[in-house]
């Protein structure tokens, strides 16, 4: 018998689809991955599958229980650790821990060896809020709640998004012995690394699964999705003028005790492609902030496009574009109203804007959604839209903090494209990023830990001198050096 | 400037879309000035009476008439015994006795000054108290009229009361004035408080403060659509009342708008510092909530301020809505000038500068 | 148990980590009670008179002088005209006016002497008791003899308001806390994704529910008896009836509200709108239609039957009987009634609009 058995399920939204005839079986002990775009009806299978749903049509059991018929006996099985999942932010470690132990009628104490792999590591801050613990150990957190009642099916739904290469090897590496203890794991993932490492995957659009297979079987399947061809990016020299446009030298940023950015500096040259990468908690978004003037230095200075950090933020603002991982624009405006309003806050001229947003449209082939609002587009088109519009108003440099979170390869290259087509016009792009494979995409990279700079130089460099084969493994060498959370 | 106007269209155009705030800016004004003033009426008109009559005279029977056909009682008839009366109380079927001695005709034609026993419920203490003065001046003329005696001997003093400014004492014309800052407090205080909470949990507020905005613009932008709805609505208001009440400001409509300018501009400054402090909407609506209770306690919009013992007088003095609702009825009610509410606008100038210069300083863009 | 009581466990966390609100929740009954125990009265003093008489002879002295030893009014001015005393009224320097007719002595005897009190009626109650009072005390020095009536106050001798506001405070503040928070409280979970693992436990998704109110029916007794201490401690309004039968009233009332915030957070998906609902649904109607502040009997019949159906209404009226009126609780089988059945329907519909899955 499998474990999970999904036959001809269908869900729609009002008018819209969800999932359209979705058939699907997984065995026991085995680990399934799901993998599609954004809005491909993952969630909704999950949600079906844990009984939180029902379907409109077609069956769907676990271990063998109905999801309509018998979801006390599922609910009393499984593990579930939602996408949305953030813990109780207020307790603290062991409360969390504690509290979900009991609601599954067991102890701590009794789960304890479940869950030894993973809760070890974050037993040291068990008097910790939860709210207060970096993206990773939140996550293995959840994850030591989700099976501390040793559930035998355990659906995770994009359980290492926004979480750094390290701590999601290091996720993973503690699902692979639950593998072995004959619990059947269905997990969705935008990481291709972590596809790679399941039994077999079911590919997912619009709905519909298009394939299931091996991850090798299915990734050169739909390569044109998964395996994008590499950007080719000519360096083009004669551009890459001398003069740095970022200049940051001693910076600090402390909050109490506690130095999030510890006396860093770097430079950064006139369009370069700076990528600016390090664990969760390593401080990247706090130099972010100090760098675009969203908070000042404690000490040390810098200069952003010629002008101080320290003193001369508002002239900073005027010569760069921001796009953060939150953000993707006003959800409650059309694609040309957010475009009109960005460009009237740098000053540009109504004629110019009206002329250059056409273009852009065209370029961007959003023409036809152009009076569309920005709440009912996909989340890649959101992101590509959110960067043209922060280099609209043509900055010095753009500053890009996770800008690809949650979208699969082929829009996420895509998304690259447009970098290099604003590299080229002599844009400087000062980007962070969890996707490895974008560090390579990189001219030069610094991998930040424990608030300083361990390493800087192009990615080529930088695997030679550490002799390591790719920037996934460069980063987990220099990311375990970390002592503090 | 430009930006300014950029922001504006910005924020005029999520007004828009949102599918709640248009409704409100069009519902709440009507249902405000069509029910609230119906709801605020403390008008004590009926006051439940039953009579407890002793005396059985023809003395105690005219009183008992006199009482039956006061329009301010409302007559639940006579009883035998005060311990009746009484339970007619406790069942909240009376809210005064009237009970009338026995020798009460003949006391009084002995020309002693018989004193009948006017009990009132006095857990609302206006029903108790303006039911007991009712009650006397009852009796009074009762007396009075019942020919020469010590009593009538007002000794050729006429007593009459002119009521000024209100002569028809309608609740409704002391309570619109009322209505109207809690109108201006909604849509100026809350409203743009909650918009810029809300762009703070979206997150779209640090995008904003990445760019080269000036934060007058982006406070402005926030604050203009507001002062426009504040505005549009005080207009409904005051059409309204005057369509369905007939009531009209009896000074200058100008006043009217100057005074509900200032006070706009105090309550969006009070919005932007609990919205600048806060991190949550629920704790933004706790905080606000909380102080425009207060507020309103105290700023005599329900009870007189003179009315309050002294400590509290004096805490009046520090609350801007109490000169607002002094000095608009005042304007609106007493028909008074420029003059009359001087320094009622000069405080709450001082008020709105205090408040705005501190919602300005504390609304960073770097934190 | 142990589960349920881990539950519990964790909701007072939640509630006592949030200090901001804590702090609200108890402050505000303490500010509540205090503003409308010693601030909101609506007692007639300090009443500015303003006299109009043309001669200073022997009788209108009298009358002066007993105006002024009256604790309700002073003399604030003296002025020759009424036109002059309109103007001081309305800039606001005088709150009445008392206008002697000319030569008002020598009439005194030809039943041709006139007084006339004029008076700011923005405000119609206080104006007419501000116009009786001083009638009364007009009259008293006329005479020189006794008032022909006896007037007993009953309940609240000394017309405090507080006596009337207190009962309306206990109803609203229980509301608050039940019903706004307990609602709050379930949303958020839907809205930060807690609420699904929750949901795909083995727990009972009721038990759930039950284990979120113990911690706010806690927290609203704790309210409960802070306001029953201040109020008899500080403001002086007794509790003259039983206290077995107010703690057994607010406790139907406290599950009624419970049961309410049950059925908001059933209807509501995002925070904002619970509380949106909860303002628009509860604390507006509590205060303005339950007779805590206006009286319902003054409303348009329409209105009156829309008062009929405010829990808390029935709730206050009731704590006004027990509490300070000191009745039996004979007195109030309707009001338990009617609440005990409002709570009935709300637990009713709630349990069943409530939904195990998403």
């Amino acid at each position: 018998m499998n474990a999970i058995e999904v036959s001809d399920v269908s869900k729609s939204y009002g008018s819209v689809l969800a999932l359209d005839r979705v058939s699907l079986s997984v065995e026991r002990g085995e680990m399934m991955g799901l993998i599609g775009p954004d809005g491909s009806g993952k969630t909704t299978l999950f949600r079906i599958l844990t009984t939180l749903l029902l379907p409109d049509s077609g069956t769907a059991t676990v271990e063998g229980f109905d999801t309509v018929s018998q979801l006390s006996r599922i609910r009393r099985r499984v593990g579930y650790m939602p996408g949305s999942f953030s813990l109780y932010q207020d307790l603290t470690v062991e409360e969390n821990l504690k509290f979900f132990a009991t609601l599954f009628h067991t102890t701590v104490a009794e789960g304890y060896d479940n869950i030894r792999a993973i809760y070890s590591q974050i037993e040291p801050f068990r008097h910790r809020r939860a709210g207060a613990l970096s993206g990773g150990m939140k996550q293995k957190l959840a994850l030591s709640c989700a099976l501390v009642h040793r559930p035998t099916v355990l659906f995770l739904d994009e359980p290492t998004t926004g979480v750094d290469p390290v701590s999601r090897r290091e996720l993973f590496d503690m699902l692979m012995p639950l593998r072995e203890q004959g619990v059947t794991i269905l997990v969705s993932t935008p990481y291709l690394e972590e596809v790679r490492r399941c039994d077999r995957v079911a590919f997912l659009s619009r709905g519909s699964i298009l394939g299931t297979g091996t991850p090798d079987y299915i990734l050169s399947r739909f390569a044109s999705v998964f395996c994008p061809e590499p950007l080719s990016h000519d360096e083009d020299e004669a551009l890459r003028k001398a003069d740095n446009v970022i200049e940051v030298s001693h910076l600090v940023k402390a909050f109490g005790t506690f130095h999030a950015v510890d006396d860093i500096s770097f430079s950064v040259h006139r369009g370069e492609i700076f990528g600016f990468l390090g664990a969760n908690g390593a401080g990247k978004t706090t130099a972010m902030r100090c760098l675009t003037g969203l908070s000042s230095p404690t000490s040390g200075n810098g200069r952003v496009a010629g002008f101080d950090i320290c003193t001369q933020s508002e002239q900073i603002k005027r010569h760069i574009g921001y796009m953060s991982q939150r953000f993707s624009l006003y959800q409650d405006l059309t694609v040309r109203e957010n475009i009109r309003l960005f460009a009237g806050i740098y000053g540009m001229r109504g004629k110019v804007v009206g002329e250059k947003t056409d273009r852009l449209l065209e370029s961007l082939q959003f023409t036809s959604h152009a009076d569309t609002l920005v709440s009912s587009l996909p989340l890649g088109w959101k992101q590509k839209l959110a960067f043209s519009v922060s280099i609209f108003h043509e900055p010095e440099v753009v500053f890009l903090d996770e800008p690809t979170g949650g979208v699969d390869p082929a829009t996420r290259r895509q998304f690259w494209q447009l970098i290099y087509d604003a590299s080229s016009r002599g844009i400087t792009v000062f980007v962070t990023t969890h996707y490895m494979d974008e560090a390579d995409y990189c001219d030069r990279v610094s991998i930040m830990v424990d608030g300083k700079i361990s390493a800087l130089g192009s990615p080529e460099e930088l695997k030679r001198r550490f002799q390591q084969p790719d920037m996934d493994s460069l980063f987990t060498y220099l990311a375990r050096q970390a002592v503090r959370t | 400037m430009g930006t300014l106007r950029h922001l504006l269209v910005k924020e005029v155009l999520q007004i828009r879309r949102n599918s709640f705030l248009p409704r409100l800016i069009l519902a709440f004004p009507v249902m405000i000035m069509c029910v609230m003033p119906w709801v605020m009426d403390m008008e004590v008109d009926n006051v439940n009476i039953v009579v407890v009559d002793n005396d059985h005279s023809q003395l105690s029977r005219r009183l008992v008439e006199r009482v039956a056909s006061n329009p301010h009682f409302r007559f639940r008839g006579v009883l035998p015994g005060y311990a009746d009366a009484l339970s007619y109380v406790e069942r909240d079927k009376a809210d005064v006795i009237l009970e009338i001695p026995l020798h009460y005709e003949k006391d009084f034609s002995l020309g002693k000054v018989p004193r009948v026993l006017v009990a009132a419920n006095a857990v609302n203490g206006t029903k108790g108290s303006l039911g007991s003065s009712y009650a006397s001046q009852i009796v009074s003329q009762n007396l009075v009229s019942a020919g020469h005696s010590p009593v009538a001997a007002a000794q050729g003093v006429t007593l009459s009361t002119l009521n000024l400014f209100n002569p028809h004492l309608s609740y409704k014309r002391f309570m619109i004035p009322a209505l109207m800052s809690i109108l201006i407090m909604m849509m100026c205080g809350f409203l743009p408080a909650l918009n810029i909470v809300g762009e703070k949990e979206a997150g779209t507020i640090e995008q904003v403060n990445v760019t080269p905005v000036s934060k007058f613009a982006f406070i402005f932008a926030k604050l203009i659509p507001y002062w426009c709805i504040g505005l549009f609505v005080l207009t409904v208001c005051l059409l309204l009342s005057w369509l369905i009440y007939g009531i009209m400001p009896s000074g200058s409509v100008w006043l009217v708008y100057m005074l509900s300018v200032l006070l706009a501009l105090v309550f969006s400054g009070l919005g932007l510092v609990v919205s600048n402090h806060s991190d949550t909407m629920q704790q933004a609506i706790f905080v606000m909530w909380f102080f425009v209770v207060c507020m309103m306690l105290l700023s005599g919009l329900f009870t007189p301020i003179s009315s309050m013992p002294p400590l509290a007088q004096s805490l009046t003095r520090a609350i801007p809505v109490r000169y607002y609702i002094d000095a608009m009825r005042t304007v609106f009610l007493r028909g008074g000038t420029f003059s009359d509410i001087l320094p009622s606008t000069l405080a709450l100038f001082l008020f709105a500068l205090i408040l705005d210069v501190w919602a300005v300083i504390s609304y960073r863009k770097r934190g | 148990m142990t589960t349920f009581l881990s539950f519990v466990l964790k909701e007072t966390r939640h509630i006592l980590r949030d200090t901001r609100t804590v702090l609200i929740l108890f402050g505000m009954p303490l500010v509540m009670m205090l503003l409308f125990g010693f601030a909101i009265s609506n007692d007639i003093q300090n009443v500015r008179v303003a006299l109009v008489a043309s001669s200073a002879d022997a009788s209108t002295q009298r009358i002066v002088e007993r105006i002024n030893a009256s604790e309700y009014f002073t003399v604030t001015h003296v002025v020759g005209s009424p036109a002059e005393a309109e103007r001081l009224m309305r800039s606001r320097k005088a709150d009445m006016a008392v206008v002697f007719s000319q030569r008002f002595a020598s009439h005194a005897h030809d039943n041709t002497a006139a007084l006339q009190v004029i008076t700011d009626a923005v405000e119609p109650n206080t104006s007419v008791q501000q116009s009786s009072y001083l009638q009364q005390v007009v009259q008293a020095g006329v005479v020189g003899g006794s008032s022909p009536v006896n007037t007993s106050l009953l309940y609240n001798p000394q017309m405090r308001s507080a006596y009337n506001f207190v009962p309306g405070i206990m109803g609203l503040l229980l509301m608050i806390i039940c019903a706004m928070m307990t609602a709050v409280s379930i949303v958020r979970e839907k809205e930060r994704g807690t609420m699904e693992v929750l949901l795909v436990s083995p727990v009972s998704p009721l038990m759930v529910m039950a284990a979120k109110a113990v911690p706010y029916f806690v927290l609203s007794m704790l309210i409960l008896v802070c306001i029953l201490l201040l109020s008899t401690f500080v403001l002086d309004v007794p509790v003259a009836g039983s206290v077995f039968w107010i703690f057994f009233v607010s406790l139907l009332y406290i599950l009624m509200a419970l049961s309410l915030g049950l059925l908001i957070s059933v209807v509501a998906q995002t925070q904002l709108v619970a509380i949106l609902v909860s303002a628009m649904l509860l604390l507006m109607p509590s205060i303005m239609l339950s007779g805590m502040i206006y009286p319902v009997e003054s409303m348009p019949s329409v209105l009156q039957w829309i008062c009929q159906i405010i829990p808390a209404k029935w709730y206050i009226s009731a704590m006004r009987k027990l509490m300070i009126m000191g009745l039996g609780v004979g007195m109030i089988w309707r009001e338990i009634t009617v609440l005990a059945s409002i709570t009935c329907l709300l637990l009713v519909v709630a349990l069943r609009k409530f939904n195990n899955r998403l």
